[in-house]
């Protein structure tokens, strides 16, 4: 993944238009089963936030989801939005309040991008002009060209797909977005491009938003709370992915956090938030003199040297061997392989120190040399990172 | 009269009615079958082949039955021998298009298995892909012999044998005491031998389908 | 199976090119033949222009007759047994309307005649609809059946009513099966047609039994062939109306 996209944090809770989603007691249970399907869920969704339900299939996620715009009726207990009782709302009114995006985009093939796009301003009676110019500016949100509203869905990629569905569930501008393991059918690639521009969306939005999901790296990524969920959608912890990680409340979450736990906690850090070498590593100008390189290393008592180029972004790695036969700084040694900027993820950064063999460059926002990261600044990140989690308290919500 | 003493009154006619219409149905489809697997045979291989052969059959379907009866009558004459061709050209269509679906249907992985292991041409055809078409095959012959009991009961109308004498003289006698019974056994009688040859169908099914294949 | 599919699709485009062509060909060909020869008193009163349009006229009036109360009843029908309250009552109405199939049509039209005692169109069309309702019918409900669940939900989920839903998800996308079983109706309806001369319901299956019954071959063959060529050129419609009226997006 590249550190461009993931650029927005989470939204400040001053600027979210999105309203806090209550269950209380929540059960559904089906006639002609015993055990219920979703069993006494109590747990509040806070405003602006995307809370994500992670779990195992049939565990009653998706259920659970369902019964926040009523597709599922819940057989009792007492949902709210924004201070609302869902179930005194008419259902079709409530859900056209309700942003919802589900797994293959569900667009209607037979309608064009843009009339997938204007449903539900239609269905609030907006007039015209209004909804054409709503389609124009989801699309653009949605990071789709204008064009694209007189295709149909077929003539879409399955990524362009989820865009336009996207698009769809938040065009009436809804306080609340459903999103039930909307990129659960493209290809990882595509997926992390979605993820990234879904963090971007709600950077700008500040919607409270549902995510349903199997994955629980996805979970990690973009919650910023995560409900696990077991059998009959019981809560087993509900926090923020960093507390999870590193303190799952009971095997069963532990089992689902999986190995590489820590590696995950990896995604949660940026090179930023740690102390990277910022002047440790000897550097050299492109046009600097090979002798003079050769004996500042000797006197440093160090093997290797960065050279920058005349922006100052690093080009090339040289050991000190190399120096004994060359004659200018350009043709020295090998090229840099990966560089960490100081938005990418410590994982990244772990990725870049293994392929480089040893440290790897930081640079900044033009790509300028700030300095070098090595293995020991992320074990000590990891060891910082269980240390702070370990002794809170991690369950809020709660089932009884 | 009632319609049960009816056709125990007639069962002497009847009977042989019913035999020869289910017969002609029979044949006529035994026929088409032999006919309509050929051409599948001899065009599956050849994308327009194939093309045509659906086309020109379908077409025959599109055709009205009693139309075309009408077309026979003045080159065939009446009786058996227009049935008999009209029977047969509106068998060929669920059959060819089945036969064709069926064998170019088959996996390629599956008939090269089968040369791999030394089958010629032949073989390959015989114990292999027809065998791997034939529920296909099985389910047209038996569209084309629902398809032909309605058919047959108009062949009546050119002399033809069956049950559809009964619903013409019927008709012919509007008016007259016994006219809806005879009108009725007709119709009640194809309706039960369709049911009936439908069910065979079913068991030849059971009895032909290799259980691997079976759905 | 895709290339079962393009093949099927091959042989649909050549109908397309091919029917129409040879209508114009044997038509045209049957009334010169028709036209030229020595005719006598009978065949004058029966091969002239007057004559034949009328006949043809009739028969179009009781297929599309039958086509009209066809896609009234069949339509709705389907509609009706594929909703949540009716969804029981669905193999119910197939399976009588399955058996209703494989009653031979002479048989239905001759018993709904001597049981009704009427003449004329009506005598002809309703038997005839009942007998090509089960195409409409059946392709109705699996049209609507097969409508991807997920694709209801999400019309659901955004906000559409029941009835809305119907209206521009499940109706539009069953739009192709149903006109499929529309054509396949159309055609039966043509065809079975030419029996409406039986209970004096008119059509082209009139020159065919004068011609049989006064043994005038040419009244007959006039009568067969224009029933034939109009029998293709209704499927040739109904092919046309399949590939412009269905949904642009699934096409």
């Amino acid at each position: 993944m590249t550190d461009q996209t993931t650029d927005s944090d989470q939204p400040g809770p001053a600027d979210h238009t999105g309203v806090e989603i209550t269950l209380e007691n929540v059960t559904k249970r089906y006639p002609g089963q015993k055990a219920p399907a979703v069993d006494n869920v109590s747990m509040t969704l806070p405003a602006g936030q995307i809370t994500v339900f992670v779990g195992p299939s049939g565990c009653g996620k998706t259920t659970t989801m369902k019964m926040i715009n009523r597709l599922i009726e819940p057989t009792s207990g007492r949902i709210d939005l924004g201070g609302e009782d869902v179930l005194k709302i008419d259902p079709d009114r409530l859900r056209r309040k309700i942003g919802y995006a589900i797994q293959q985009a569900g667009l209607f093939p037979h309608m064009t991008v843009a009339q997938n796009v204007s449903v539900v301003p239609g269905l609030l009676g907006w007039d015209k002009k209004r909804t054409a110019a709503r389609v124009e500016e989801m699309l653009d949100l949605v990071g789709l060209d204008p064009d694209f509203a007189t295709r149909f869905p077929r003539q879409l990629s399955g990524g362009q797909q989820q865009r336009v569905g996207v698009a769809r569930a938040l065009a009436a501008d809804p306080p609340v977005l459903l999103m039930d393991e909307p990129f659960g059918a493209v290809d990882p690639i595509t997926r992390g491009n979605l993820q990234d521009e879904l963090l971007r969306l709600q950077g700008e939005l500040g919607k409270t938003i549902v995510f349903v999901t199997h994955d629980f790296d996805e979970a990690v990524k973009l919650g910023d709370r995560i409900a696990v969920l077991g059998a009959r959608s019981k809560v087993l912890q509900f926090d923020t992915p960093e507390a999870i990680l590193a303190n799952p409340a009971d095997d069963t979450v532990a089992g689902f956090v999986g190995a590489g736990a820590s590696l995950k906690q990896l995604s949660l850090l940026r090179v930023r938030d740690v102390e990277f070498d910022r002047d440790k590593a000897i550097t050299a100008t492109l046009d600097d003199s090979v002798p003079e390189l050769r004996e500042r290393l000797t006197r440093g008592k160090l093997h290797f040297a960065l050279v920058l180029d005349r922006r100052n972004r690093p080009v090339r790695w040289v050991h000190v061997r190399d120096l004994v036969s060359a004659t200018s700084l350009a043709e020295a040694g090998k090229p840099v392989g990966d560089l960490v900027s100081l938005k990418s993820t410590l994982r990244d950064a772990l990725e870049a120190i293994l392929t480089e063999g040893g440290n790897a460059a930081v640079t900044g926002a033009k790509g300028e040399y700030l300095g070098t990261i090595g293995l020991e600044t992320v074990t000590e990140a990891i060891a910082a990172l269980r240390e702070e989690y370990t002794d809170e308290p991690t369950t809020e919500g709660e089932s009884a | 009269m009632n319609l049960w003493d009816f056709i125990v009154d007639r069962w002497d006619r009847l009977l042989p009615e019913a035999a020869l219409h289910a017969s002609a149905v029979i044949q006529c489809t035994a026929i088409a079958t032999v006919i309509g697997v050929a051409i599948g045979i001899g065009v599956y291989r050849s994308p327009a082949g194939s093309a045509v052969a659906t086309a020109l059959t379908s077409a025959i379907l599109t055709v009205p039955s009693f139309a075309l009866l009408g077309l026979l009558i003045p080159v065939l004459g009446l009786g058996v021998a227009p049935t008999v061709v009209a029977l047969v050209l509106y068998a060929l269509l669920p059959i060819v298009r089945n036969t064709i679906v069926g064998l170019s249907g088959v996996d390629i992985a599956i008939t090269d298995a089968a040369k791999g292991i030394g089958m010629n041409r032949t073989r390959v055809l015989t114990r292999v892909e027809l065998r791997l078409a034939w529920p296909a095959i099985l389910a047209g012959i038996r569209v084309a012999t629902q398809l032909l009991m309605g058919i047959a009961a108009i062949a009546a109308y050119a002399k033809g044998p069956g049950l559809g004498t009964e619903i013409f003289s019927g008709l012919v006698r509007a008016g007259s005491a016994n006219a809806t019974n005879q009108a009725l056994a007709g119709t009640l009688g194809i309706i039960i031998l369709a049911l009936i040859v439908d069910g065979a169908f079913v068991l030849l099914g059971r009895l032909t389908i290799p259980r691997g294949i079976r759905d | 199976m895709t290339t079962v599919d393009t093949r099927a699709r091959r042989a649909e485009r050549m109908r397309m090119l091919g029917q129409p062509i040879a209508v114009v060909v044997i038509v045209g060909a049957v009334l010169v033949w028709a036209f030229s020869g020595e005719l006598d008193s009978i065949e004058k009163a029966n091969i002239n222009a007057a004559k034949l349009l009328r006949d043809t006229w009739d028969h179009l009036v009781i297929s599309f007759v039958v086509t009209a109360m066809v896609v009234v009843i069949a339509v709705p029908l389907g509609v009706i047994v594929t909703r949540t309250w009716a969804r029981w009552a669905a193999p119910v109405v197939l399976g009588v309307a399955t058996v209703g199939q494989a009653a031979p049509a002479i048989g239905v039209l001759v018993l709904f005649f001597l049981w009704t005692e009427w003449e004329g169109l009506w005598a002809a069309a309703i038997p005839i609809a009942v007998y090509s309702l089960l195409p409409v019918l059946r392709n109705t409900v699996v049209g609507i059946q097969s409508v991807e669940p997920a694709l209801v939900e999400a019309g659901r989920g955004t906000g559409m009513s029941g009835s809305a839903v119907l209206r521009r998800i499940e109706l539009p996308l069953a739009v192709p099966l149903i006109l499929a079983g529309l054509r396949t109706s159309l055609v039966l309806a043509v065809g079975t047609a030419t029996l409406g001369a039986f209970v004096n319901g008119g059509g082209l299956g009139l020159l065919i039994d004068t011609g049989y019954k006064l043994n005038r071959p040419t009244v007959l063959i006039t009568g067969a062939v224009l029933a034939v060529g109009l029998a293709l050129l209704v499927d040739w419609l109904g092919a046309l109306a399949e590939r412009w009226l269905g949904p642009k997006g699934l096409r």
